[in-house]
């Protein structure tokens, strides 16, 4: 991946997959409240696609400059099963290690690119990723740390 | 005729070019002095439309009408005072009773119009010359028609709190009492904001008039726990009392309990003499705390078949085994539920749907069901070393001392979270004589307990650490101990508009070492009991049902309510949720009794 194209696209896929990934433990999911909310996290998903490939078109610009908070709720989370009894609080578990994941990749590898258009897409990318982290944190601190 | 006749009109033609003696605008050479007391001012933002202005003029010369801009608030009769200047005699007495201090009178005197209708209107609504008038009448600062404190009540010191059990509030004497229930202005603006509108200002007048029983008549018909929530409800009535904006709201819980302090229990048959007769409908119930007894008292009192089934050996759900005895005694609890009972209503302890009796059973047996399991499960925090052996949950703790077991929590204790059983936990904690220190990510402002319980707690000793995030469990050096390890936190602006959200600040972190760690960070519901197949018909999301009108499931002749179907969570709204369904149910199993006009009433 040496071109800012082929960085989008791979992004592209990657949240495609994510969507794909909420599809299909949707359609495994043991009550219709919990199919609800996990086709609600695929459709998520499948909006921040809609917004990289705006990027890749031209109609919309990545903020690389932009603070985004960074509750760090996730960072002291266990690791949890993704099955089919899965609770909404461990789904958003689920939700937000693989955000924080894919910040994580793009910072890296912004890290390991110089100065260019290439990495300020790379960064660009990475507070995407933080935003959809900040989204599924804010959830989760709202209503599974509500009287926490 | 001489003439001086004949001319004397033509000299009265002189007098046209004098000066005047009377005047064109009179209130120019003579303005209102400056306390006058003239027509009204309204502070309609701060009025809450008690309609105390109403009640007490003597002429009735103020009407309250509705406003459609303050339609809806909370707190607000969405009614605003009408004058009528035929009638007002400008005594000034409404603007002395005035409890928001919204109501003032200008020092405007004259209200010239040819049309005599005109001479009324809703101040601060209509608009008026004198409405930002800065001259008139005003209540002097720190004069109240009402004493602005409430009556003290006598509590339990903290150094003799701790010791044991025993309820920590101590109740209000009659001549306490009688005190306090001459604050109310009877406005009912509480009536509105309880979940059960309860008709708190005519009980309260019951005590006025020393005619208790009449007082515990009119809470049944609206709440058939009252002992219970005399003492432990969450008092939303309160927090919108229109006496608490300049002074202290009235104590209506604790007035509420006075009253049924005042009744012997085995005189509650006489006094509420309640009719149960034989529908030929039985009604299943799930649960046997507060919304599923709740709606046992209607339903039966609607002639139908009650039958409660309750996993516990008692009954009374989370006020028995959530609730310590300092708060709520098992006798005052019993007080309630033996009355409820009492009617008729059988109880099969230590029943549990799903492994004693199948859900499908209770589907086919009766004429409908009524869930009300609430939130039994606690939330787990997700940590690592969560597991651990000395971390105890506060469900369980609290469980454990209300049936009479240790459980077991040493004498260092850690306790997380910020609701009230955290802060049960704690206090429980105190009394089996452990040093307690909560942890909470949030600040004290922010906590879900109840402030009352807040305090209580600090004052029995227990250390409330604000802005800690526990992060890890550890292993201690003995197995008898438990390491956990927690963050300081820094408070920082939700950028969306929402709360202050707790950021970890991982250069300020701390180990310390217990002898249990008690997690409360909230509950959950168990919805086990039910099949797949029927929680995916009674459409629960997020583990909670979102029930429609009259409480009603997707499944025709399921209802719910309680904890696990509302977003308040307390005993009230359960209570209110039963009495609901039992309305529900009603229609469900009577659908030709209720015509157009009655369902719109009831």
């Amino acid at each position: 991946m040496n071109t800012v194209d082929e960085i989008l696209d791979y992004a592209i896929d990657q949240e495609q997959q994510a969507a794909d990934f909420y599809a299909d433990l949707a359609t495994r999911a043991e009550t219709a409240g919990m199919k609800k909310i996990l086709l609600d996290f695929a459709d998520e998903e499948k909006s921040h696609k809609e917004r990289l490939l705006a990027v890749k078109a031209g109609d919309h610009e990545l903020t690389p400059e932009q603070e985004v908070l960074d509750l760090k709720i996730v960072d002291y989370l266990v690791e949890v099963d993704a099955s089919e009894k899965i609770s909404y609080q461990d789904a958003l578990i689920v939700a937000m290690k693989r955000e924080r994941a894919a910040f994580r990749l793009y910072s890296d590898m912004a890290a390991k690119v110089p100065e260019s258009h290439l990495k300020e897409v790379l960064l660009g990318l990475a507070k995407e990723e933080a935003k959809h982290k900040l989204f599924f944190e804010s959830e989760y601190d709202e209503r599974i740390m509500k009287d926490n | 005729m001489n003439l001086k006749d004949l001319l004397s009109p033509f000299f009265v033609w002189q007098r046209a070019f004098e000066k005047p003696y009377t005047t064109i605008r009179p209130t120019l050479d003579r303005p209102g002095a400056p306390a006058y007391r003239g027509f009204h001012i309204n502070i309609t933002e701060t009025c809450v439309g008690c309609g105390s202005c109403h009640e007490i003029c003597q002429n009735h010369a103020i009407d309250m009408v509705a406003v459609e801009e303050f339609q809806g608030r909370q707190g607000d009769s969405g009614l605003r005072p009408r004058f009528d200047y035929g009638r007002c005699c400008w005594c000034g007495l409404c603007v002395d009773i005035c409890t928001a201090a919204s109501l003032r009178m200008s020092n405007e005197y004259a209200w010239i119009s040819t049309d005599p209708t005109t001479f009324h209107f809703t101040a601060g609504v209509d608009d008026k010359p004198w409405q930002n008038n800065e001259l008139g009448y005003r209540r002097a600062e720190g004069y109240h028609l009402y004493p602005p404190k409430r009556i003290e009540m006598e509590m339990l010191e903290p150094e003799e709190s701790v010791q044991s059990f025993k309820e920590v509030v101590k109740g209000y004497s009659v001549e306490q009492a009688k005190k306090e229930a001459d604050r109310c202005v009877e406005c009912g603006i509480c009536v509105a904001t309880c979940p059960a509108h309860m008709d708190v200002p005519d009980y309260i007048h019951s005590i006025r008039d020393g005619d208790y029983e009449k007082g515990l008549q009119l809470m049944y018909r609206t709440n058939p726990f009252p002992a219970t929530c005399g003492r432990i409800c969450t008092r939303r009535c309160e927090s919108v009392c229109p006496v608490g904006i300049l002074g202290e709201p009235i104590a209506i819980r604790w007035l509420k309990r006075f009253i049924v302090d005042q009744v012997e229990a085995k005189d509650y048959q006489r006094i509420l003499n309640d009719q149960t007769g034989n529908s030929g409908h039985k009604v299943a119930i799930i649960g046997a705390g507060p919304g599923g007894m709740s709606a046992a008292y209607y339903l039966r009192k609607q002639g139908h078949a009650v039958t409660v089934f309750e996993a516990q050996s008692k009954a009374g759900g989370m006020l028995r085994y959530g609730v310590p005895s300092y708060r709520l005694a098992d006798a005052d609890l019993d007080k309630d539920i033996d009355y409820i009972v009492s009617l008729g209503v059988d109880v099969k302890y230590n029943t549990s749907v799903g492994k004693d009796i199948s859900f499908e059973s209770l589907l086919q047996d009766y004429d409908a069901v009524f869930l009300s399991t609430g939130l039994s499960v606690p939330s787990s925090m997700r940590i690592q070393g969560e597991d651990h052996p000395r971390v105890l949950s506060g469900l369980q703790v609290l469980a454990d001392v209300a049936n009479g077991r240790d459980p077991g929590i040493g004498k260092k204790v850690a306790v997380i979270g910020g609701g009230n059983v955290a802060m049960d936990a704690a206090r429980v904690s105190r009394r089996l004589g452990a040093d307690v220190t909560i942890l909470y990510r949030r600040r004290i402002a922010d906590m879900p307990a109840d402030l009352e319980e807040i305090h209580e707690s600090q004052g029995e000793g227990c250390l409330i650490v604000e802005q800690a995030i526990p992060v890890e469990i550890q292993n201690a050096d003995n197995a008898e101990q438990v390491s956990i390890k927690w963050g300081e936190a820094e408070m920082v602006n939700d950028p969306k508009g929402g709360r202050p959200r707790p950021v970890l600040q991982e250069d300020r972190m701390h180990v310390e070492t217990y002898d249990c760690i008690i997690s409360a960070i909230g509950q959950a519901s168990n919805l086990d009991y039910i099949p797949k197949d029927f929680q995916d018909q009674l459409a629960i999301e997020w583990g909670k049902f979102t029930p429609g009108e009259y409480q009603h499931t997707p499944m025709a002749k399921v209802f719910v309510g309680g904890d696990f179907a509302n977003p308040t969570a307390d005993a009230i709204s359960a209570i209110e949720d039963g009495h609901h369904a039992a309305r529900g149910i009603n229609r469900f199993l009577n659908p030709d009794a209720y015509t157009e006009t009655e369902q719109q009433v009831n």
